[in-house]
Formats: structure tokens, C-alpha cells, sequence
């Protein structure tokens, strides 16, 4: 646990040295503030819009984050040659990547407090209810980055960071729309294509489950079971790509 | 209990569509308790292959090795070595003080062992002046120096260094085999690979040879080189034109002073008697006759370019380098 702890801390020191974590939560502040003006624009609607952006924000800001800096982790370690006086410590190579998950994850904490601290404080100003709901939609934003981290540090152990990147934002994406996978219209009845796609909606996780936007937009409460499916849901997802990232780092040479 | 063993080990490196490279083939290799043992071969023989694979970086393809008896993959056996690799990187943002406690606690040292393990190192290695500083400025020498530090983190007694003076200036060189031999001094086993062949023929006593993949000798320096004479050197005095001709002839090389003094080099020792018997035929004096032994390098060189290595019968040198040719 200490090597684990020692790992993490080190690289979260490297990762807030990182310009593209500043540059991306510049942006974030950024849209935070800029929602504002789309707010005058739907005319009576400015908080739901404010609340709406925010959450945006923080979702695709924090995957940028966990894309970013994640996606380089491993592979930059192995890059720059520093892998080598590591891994010849006596440290299980499991330690090493749940180090650096854990690094990684504190970076995102960090942010994600920052915006929610950062959004938060506007919606006040702004006038805006800072109700249950806009905080576990917030929580659910943290499960979801929790999961994309792990997704992205597994494809650090395989691939190169541009790669990597372009598989996270593909999965983002497809994530946020596995639903139409299982929705499709009768035309496709009976098609290879429809089994196809109707299998990808249970290899690819549901990111939309953790998705309160519009709950949170217009106060509408949400039950506590299903936080705690979504939790769930998160949490294994991201146990499975952990255990996936320790299995392919296991045998790698490098 | 050896330090190190090797038993048939070998990397093949396999890509898609691409013939495979064997990196290694089949190294059986002892290296004893408290000895420095030197590792050469070219660029691309397989000495960072090897390296590489006794430190549990890679996984063989075939065989196996022991680090005083433990499995190379295990963490026990990684407990008891100290690696230091060609040019060594660190996190730039760390200072030489911060990295070797963020060492010593991948090695499981307590907060107190750390700091007791930074006076040390850092008094041996000469690193106080340069102990907050961020590595990223640090010069090659420098960067050496963490690098080595890094490798004593935990006390391990086993050092495996690959190409430790690769890139120093000659002080830097000689700063790093004094340090390697105070170390083996203090008892410590060291392994490292290098292509300066007189750095390794001054402080080792033992020496591999790899010749694309394949262990083609070793054994102790002196049994390696030290039996066949290359040439002989011969000077003489006194000599009449007729024997100064006849030994003209005989030499690979011939220098005269003009006065009847003359100095001459022949192949070998059979050539060096027939020079010498041919002396006292024309009344001649034979001043002195030196064989010259073969140097490491020229063993090196012969071994590379797959010469036949004869080897006396009483010594345990193992050469196989004919084998591998074959």
C-alpha cells in the first residue's frame, strides 16, 4: 500500500505540472462564466441554462483532463525511460498502475472541486438554488471520470497517446448514446447490423445513466436508488478496466 | 550461492509481418558473490537485452535466472539488486534528495532508514552541494552520480550497471571505477556491460563476451589473454649482412640502427627461436626477446571477427565462440 501511496503522490506531483491540465481548466472557467451570456439569450431561462453549461463543463472538461493527462501517463514514463529504474524496484507492476490511477484520480478530484467550487459560487451570485440535486449530479459527473480514468489509463498500457485519445473521445461519445443502440427503428429487424449494435449497447457502459443535467437544470429530484445503481454501475466498470490495465501491464516488456 | 545465474536464456522479439529477432539465445552464465564482473559485446549483441531481462524488465522467451537464487521475476530477487541504466532519466521535476527517499520508499525503507540512507549515499557519491537542486539542469556526470545513487537505495548486494561510463569525460570515468571498486570493496557484487575494454581490463576480474546474441567466451581476463604471446619482440647486436638479411627475412617487422644493433618483431614463439638460433649461428648477441600477450581489446577483436580462440587445457575458460559461429 505504501509503494501504491509513494506512486500516486509522485504522480500527482508530475500531473499538476502539467501546462494542459491549466490550459484545460482555463477553458473550463472559461464556459463557467460564458454561460452567462447564453443565458440572456433564452429569455426568463437564464439559471437552467447557467446550471445546464456548468455541468457541461465540468463533464467534458474533467474527460479532457482524464484524456489528456491519463492517456500520456504510462506511456510517457515509458517514453522518457524513468519506467526502467521503477519497475526494477521490488513493486508488483499491479502496484505501480493503481499508483498511478490513484495520481491520476487526485488530479481530477482536485479539478473537479475547483469547478464545483468555481460553478457553484457563480449559480449563488447568479441567484441560483444550490440544492441536492445539483450536487449529486456533480457526484455522478465524479463517478463517470472515475470510469473514463481507468478506460484511459488501460489504453496507455497499449496504445499511443494520440490513439488512446482518439479511442477515449469515441467511447465518450458512444457512451453518451449507447441507448440508441438498443432503440433502434423496425426497418432494422432481424439484420446482422441490429445484432451488432445491440451488442455494443452491453460491451460499451451507459455514461448517459450518469448523466443529471436535466434533473439538475429544473430541480426535478432524483431517487436515491438509482444513485446507488449508477454508483454501482460506475464502480464495476471501473474495476474491470483497472484489473484489464494491471493484466496487459503485467506482461509487457519494456 | 552465485550472484547471478543464467540458465538457457533467451528473448526473441516477435513483430507482426517481421522476421523474428533473437536478442539472446540460450546465455548460461554464472557470476560469483563479491566479484566485477564486465559484460561486453557490440551495439546490438544483447548485453541491454540481458540487462534488461535480469532485472525483470522483459520476460524471457525461453530459460530462466536466479539472483542468489531467486526467480528473476519475483520481487524478492529485485530487492536484492540495484539498477542503474544506460543514461539514467528521473522525474526532472525532483531534486537528487527527493528522488532517493521517493526510492526508498518503493522500497519499503521507513521514513528514518531513508533519511539514514540519503547521509550515506550522499556523502560517498559527493552529493550534498547538488542535494535540493531540480534534476532537470543537471550535466551528464551529475545525472550519473543520482543514477548510481539510485541504485544503492536499500543497500542491495548486487549492482547491475549498464554502460556506467558511457558518455563521462575521463574524470567522470575514473570517478565511477573507483567508486565501483570501493563498492566491491565494501562487498558488493557487481555486473555491469561497457564498451571501454581498458576500463574493463583494469577493474574487473572476470568478463562475458557476446557476440550477436550468443555468449562467446568467458572467463578470467588473465586466462583469456594471458597464454598466447601475439608477437616477439627481439633485439639484437653484432650482426654480420648475412644474418642481418636472414633475419630480415623471418621478421613481420625490421629496424636497423646502422651499428649492427637491430630489433625485429616475429609472429609468434617457434618464429622467435628460429630468430634467436640463427643470432648465436653468426656469433651475434641476442640483447633481449619479449613476447608480447594479447590485450582484452585484441582478444575483443578477435572474438568479434569469429578468429579461433585456443585456450590452455588446465584453464575453466569457457569459450564457445566457434560454436556460436557454426
Amino acid at each position: 500500500m505504501n509503494r501504491i501511496k509513494a506512486v500516486a503522490e509522485n504522480t500527482f506531483r508530475e500531473s499538476i505540472r502539467d501546462k494542459v491540465l491549466y490550459v484545460l481548466l482555463f477553458f473550463a472557467v472559461a464556459t463557467i462564466l460564458g454561460s452567462k451570456v447564453l443565458g440572456w439569450i433564452s429569455i426568463g431561462q437564464d439559471i437552467k441554462i447557467i446550471k445546464d453549461i456548468c455541468l457541461a463543463a465540468m463533464s467534458i472538461f474533467g474527460t479532457l483532463i482524464a484524456i489528456f493527462v491519463g492517456a500520456n501517463l504510462v506511456y510517457k514514463e515509458i517514453d522518457k525511460k524513468t519506467l526502467y529504474t521503477l519497475l526494477a524496484q521490488p513493486m508488483k507492476r499491479y502496484e505501480f498502475m493503481l499508483g498511478k490511477y490513484m495520481g491520476l484520480l487526485a488530479v481530477i478530484v482536485v479539478s473537479l472541486v475547483f469547478m464545483t467550487a468555481g460553478s457553484s459560487l457563480y449559480l449563488w451570485l447568479m441567484g441560483g438554488a444550490l440544492n441536492a440535486v445539483w450536487f449529486q449530479s456533480i457526484l455522478l459527473i465524479f463517478v463517470k471520470l472515475v470510469l473514463l480514468t481507468a478506460f484511459s489509463i488501460l489504453l496507455s498500457t497499449l496504445v499511443s497517446p494520440i490513439l488512446g485519445a482518439i479511442i477515449v473521445v469515441s467511447f465518450y461519445v458512444t457512451g453518451h448514446a449507447t441507448e440508441v443502440f438498443r432503440d433502434l427503428p423496425p426497418q432494422l429487424d432481424g439484420t446482422i447490423s441490429k445484432q451488432a449494435l445491440e451488442l455494443l449497447y452491453y460491451v460499451i457502459p451507459n455514461l448517459n445513466l450518469f448523466n443529471l443535467q436535466s434533473e439538475a437544470a429544473n430541480n426535478v429530484p432524483v431517487a436515491g436508488g438509482y444513485l446507488l445503481y449508477a454508483l454501482i454501475y460506475g464502480l464495476a466498470w471501473t474495476a474491470l478496466f483497472l484489473v484489464l490495465a494491471c493484466m496487459a501491464f503485467e506482461g509487457r516488456d519494456v | 550461492m552465485s550472484a547471478i545465474r543464467t540458465q538457457d536464456l533467451s528473448k526473441t522479439y516477435k513483430t507482426l509481418g517481421k522476421a523474428p529477432v533473437h536478442s539472446l539465445s540460450s546465455l548460461d552464465l554464472t557470476v560469483e558473490k563479491g566479484e566485477i564482473f564486465g559484460f561486453l559485446g557490440r551495439n546490438g549483441a544483447g548485453k541491454t537485452t540481458t540487462i534488461k531481462l535480469l532485472t525483470g524488465l522483459i520476460r524471457p522467451t525461453a530459460g530462466t535466472a536466479f539472483l542468489f537464487d531467486k526467480e528473476i521475476l519475483s520481487p524478492e530477487a529485485r530487492s536484492l539488486v540495484g539498477y542503474m541504466p544506460e543514461q539514467p532519466y528521473f522525474y526532472e521535476y525532483l531534486s537528487p534528495r527527493e528522488t532517493l527517499d521517493f526510492y526508498g520508499r518503493l522500497r519499503g525503507l521507513s521514513r528514518d532508514a531513508r533519511q539514514r540512507e540519503w547521509g550515506y549515499i550522499s556523502e560517498l557519491l559527493d552529493l550534498r552541494e547538488i542535494a535540493d537542486r531540480r534534476i532537470r539542469g543537471f550535466s551528464k556526470g551529475m545525472r550519473q552520480r543520482v543514477g548510481f545513487a539510485v541504485a544503492m537505495v536499500g543497500d542491495p548486494p548486487l549492482l547491475i550497471l549498464d554502460e556506467p561510463m558511457s558518455g563521462l569525460d575521463p574524470l567522470g570515468r575514473k570517478m565511477i571505477r573507483e567508486l565501483m571498486v570501493r563498492l566491491n570493496g565494501m562487498g558488493k557484487t557487481i555486473f555491469f556491460s561497457s564498451h571501454v575494454l581498458a576500463d574493463v581490463e583494469e577493474i574487473c576480474a572476470r568478463v562475458g563476451i557476446l557476440v550477436s546474441g550468443r555468449l562467446a567466451a568467458s572467463g578470467r581476463i588473465t586466462d583469456l589473454v594471458g597464454h598466447i604471446p601475439k608477437s616477439v619482440e627481439l633485439e639484437v647486436s653484432g650482426l654480420n649482412d648475412a644474418a642481418t638479411s636472414e633475419l630480415h627475412s623471418m621478421a613481420n617487422r625490421f629496424s636497423s640502427s646502422g651499428d649492427g644493433r637491430c630489433s625485429l618483431v616475429v609472429a609468434d614463439m617457434h618464429s622467435a627461436n628460429a630468430a634467436a638460433k640463427a643470432v648465436h649461428a653468426a656469433g651475434a648477441e641476442l640483447i633481449s626477446m619479449h613476447p608480447v600477450m594479447e590485450s582484452l581489446e585484441d582478444f575483443f577483436t578477435r572474438i568479434q571477427e569469429g578468429g579461433g580462440v585456443q585456450i590452455p587445457k588446465d584453464t575453466s575458460v569457457a569459450v564457445v565462440a566457434a560454436k556460436a559461429e557454426e
